[in-house]
């Protein structure tokens, strides 16, 4: 499977401090989402909670679409509430053209279902959306109080690096934070939300994923909420309730793997399992 | 070690092999002979994946397709000390290392694998490459309380050909298949879901994933294992297929194609797994888990000196860069 790597990663400081110019100043509190896999759905009912929390800005870590059903629908909610996106192994596959996700699967069972969901999206992505998806950045920087806050998709080196919260040691991320300047990590692509203080007392946090419940039984999804402290950044995983069966009706409508609706209906994986680790993969039914 | 191929861009070998010798070269005609090309590299990224190669070569099987020819009598490299593990795991997380793994040879038939397990487990998850016939009700548990104290995942991967017997256990010794399956299910029922891990002849695009037309329908061997883990009650069934490669004792006396700088034009060098990865063996740092102990694959004597580009002119370089396989979980 094809890696993809961040364009240029942002060794130069000038490069990051760049970055953080592009976003809002004097940030102190935010939310996070992640993967949508066109859940627009759920998006709505996050963005209204976020709204309701009073984030300043809302950020998006990418893979816009996948899995759900009409991939066009979230577009509209995302620039309606000036949700500032990060580029997703997802998005640059749709963007460009590319005949598969990306997603770094090497189980083929896990493959099989990822190309259906993957033919589909493209099918049904407007090229205008595609150009969007395209053009998004490979990451982000802002400054959330006095913190330097690196947000990508995956990990700030790979765009499909799968950060678990079992299989990622604290000195990779000890690192990673040296490497991209930064005193918050912040991260999605696995689906499963976690946050860990470090050593140093910088933070890494997978925001977990909007678009699909976590595996755990339930079929609410959650995003993150970050403010700006005095000394720490705080994290508050906020969970989102919506109309799970409604989506579900419709992915049936649009004929989409059985496995897929089951999810949304149960809360339990079914399919792109392989890449759990054990921990995260006992935690599951199937 | 008994490999029978030879490494190209490594140390010469002391006797040379005929099978290695590219027929140009036993050409008369000196213009007709073309240069020997150079050994491609592949250049070092970081160090993601960190190897022991515990027990060296020793197993208490000898199957018939062992690609690093391991059993009861391979003495050839030496087992590895818990100071040596423990040495390597520090430099390897000061590295960023991301994860570990245990192979051999059997891993199980080291002595002090639970305690390179804890040290490993402490600063990083864990992966066992093992045949599964040592697992017990009484190592199972002690696995289980190794997973159950780290926040790391430990992962343990249970080697199979069939889940026919007869055809299995023809491969892997009599009684194997049975054996493997009890541990299998002693591992599930502690919380330890192992992955069954199966050879399979693949052969895909180089550097690409298999095409649409691959991926319609999962293989027949991945599915047979799948269900055959379900039959055992395992509902969180885990199957890793590998690609045959034809080393050790499947070298045979076919030619082996090695790989050239022009068959590397244009293709990503990151996704070869020598370009994170590093195993530790006795005798020092090897840049592939399945050419340890090969002087020829051989990096340095320490880790900090074995991060630089390594020599791609092993058959099983080959391999890789046509399958796109690596050793590592996912």
């Amino acid at each position: 499977m094809p890696e993809l790597v961040h364009p240029g990663l942002a060794l130069d400081p000038a490069a990051m401090s760049a970055r953080e110019a592009m976003e809002p100043v004097g940030l102190r509190r935010i939310a996070v989402l992640g993967g949508i896999y066109s859940n627009h759905r759920a998006l709505a009912a996050a963005l209204a909670d976020a709204h309701a929390a009073e984030a300043e800005a809302i950020y998006c870590l990418g893979d816009v679409g996948g899995f759900g059903p009409h991939p066009d629908r979230v577009f509209p909610l995302l620039s309606g509430a000036g949700v500032r996106v990060v580029q997703g192994n997802y998005d640059e596959a749709i963007g460009t053209g590319r005949d598969d996700c990306g997603c770094g699967y090497a189980d083929p069972r896990d493959n099989f279902f990822a190309q259906i969901s993957y033919d589909y999206t493209h099918r049904n992505t407007a090229p205008e959306h595609r150009a969007f998806l395209a053009g998004l950045p490979a990451y982000r920087r802002l400054k959330l109080g006095s913190f330097a806050v690196h947000l990508c998709h995956g990990s700030p080196r790979r765009v499909n690096e799968f950060l678990w919260e079992t299989a990622t040691p604290d000195a990779l991320l000890e690192r990673l934070c040296d490497r991209y300047a930064c005193d918050a990590l912040l991260v999605t692509h696995t689906g499963i939300k976690w946050q860990r203080r470090l050593p140093s007392g910088r933070l890494a946090v997978n925001v977990g994923a909007v678009g699909r419940p976590e595996n755990d039984g339930t079929k609410r999804v959650w995003y993150a909420l970050l403010a700006a402290g005095r000394a720490e950044i705080s994290v508050e995983f906020r969970p989102v309730e919506y109309d799970w069966s409604a989506l579900a009706s419709e992915m049936e409508e649009e004929g989409l793997p059985a496995e897929f609706v089951t999810t949304i209906r149960t809360g339990w994986w079914t399919t792109c399992l392989e890449v759990l680790p054990a921990k995260e993969r006992a935690r599951g039914r199937f | 070690m008994a490999q029978v191929l030879q490494f190209r861009g490594g140390p010469a070998p002391a006797v040379p092999d005929a099978q290695a010798i590219p027929v140009a070269q036993a050409m008369p005609d000196a213009q007709a002979v073309p240069a020997v090309p150079a050994v491609p590299e592949a250049p070092f990224g970081e160090l993601h994946d960190l190897w022991f190669q515990v027990t060296g070569l020793r197993c208490n099987l000898a199957c018939t397709h062992c690609l690093v020819n391991s059993g009861p009598d391979n003495l050839s490299l030496a087992s590895l000390t818990v100071a040596e593990v423990e040495a390597a795991l520090a430099a390897a997380v000061v590295l960023g290392v991301k994860a570990v793994y245990f192979t051999g040879g059997e891993p199980f038939l080291h002595r002090d694998l639970m305690v390179m397990l804890a040290a490993a487990l402490a600063v990083a998850p864990a992966t066992v490459l093992t045949n599964g016939t040592l697992i017990d009700e009484a190592v199972a548990d002690r696995l289980a309380a190794l997973a159950a104290a780290s926040r790391y995942s430990l992962e343990i991967r249970l080697s199979l050909d069939d889940v026919d017997a007869a055809r299995n256990d023809a491969i892997r010794g009599p009684g194997v298949l049975e054996r493997v399956a009890r541990a299998a299910v002693l591992l599930d029922r502690r919380g330890l879901i192992p992955i069954l891990t199966a050879t399979e002849a693949m052969e895909l695009a180089p550097g690409k994933a298999p095409a649409p037309a691959q991926r319609a329908v999962p293989p027949l061997l991945y599915t047979r294992f799948r269900d055959f883990l379900l039959g055992l009650g395992i509902t969180r069934p885990r199957v890793k297929i590998m690609p045959l490669f034809k080393i050790g004792r499947l070298a045979g006396s076919a030619s082996h194609p090695v790989l050239t700088p022009e068959m590397l034009a244009g293709f990503d060098r990151a996704l070869l797994q020598c370009h994170t990865a590093r195993v530790v063996a006795a005798g020092g740092i090897y840049a592939c888990p399945i050419l340890a102990g090969d002087p020829a694959a051989r990096v340095a004597g320490r880790l900090a000196d074995a991060l630089r580009p390594v020599p791609l002119g092993h058959p099983a370089c080959h391999t890789c860069y046509v399958t796109g396989m690596s050793c590592a979980n996912a």
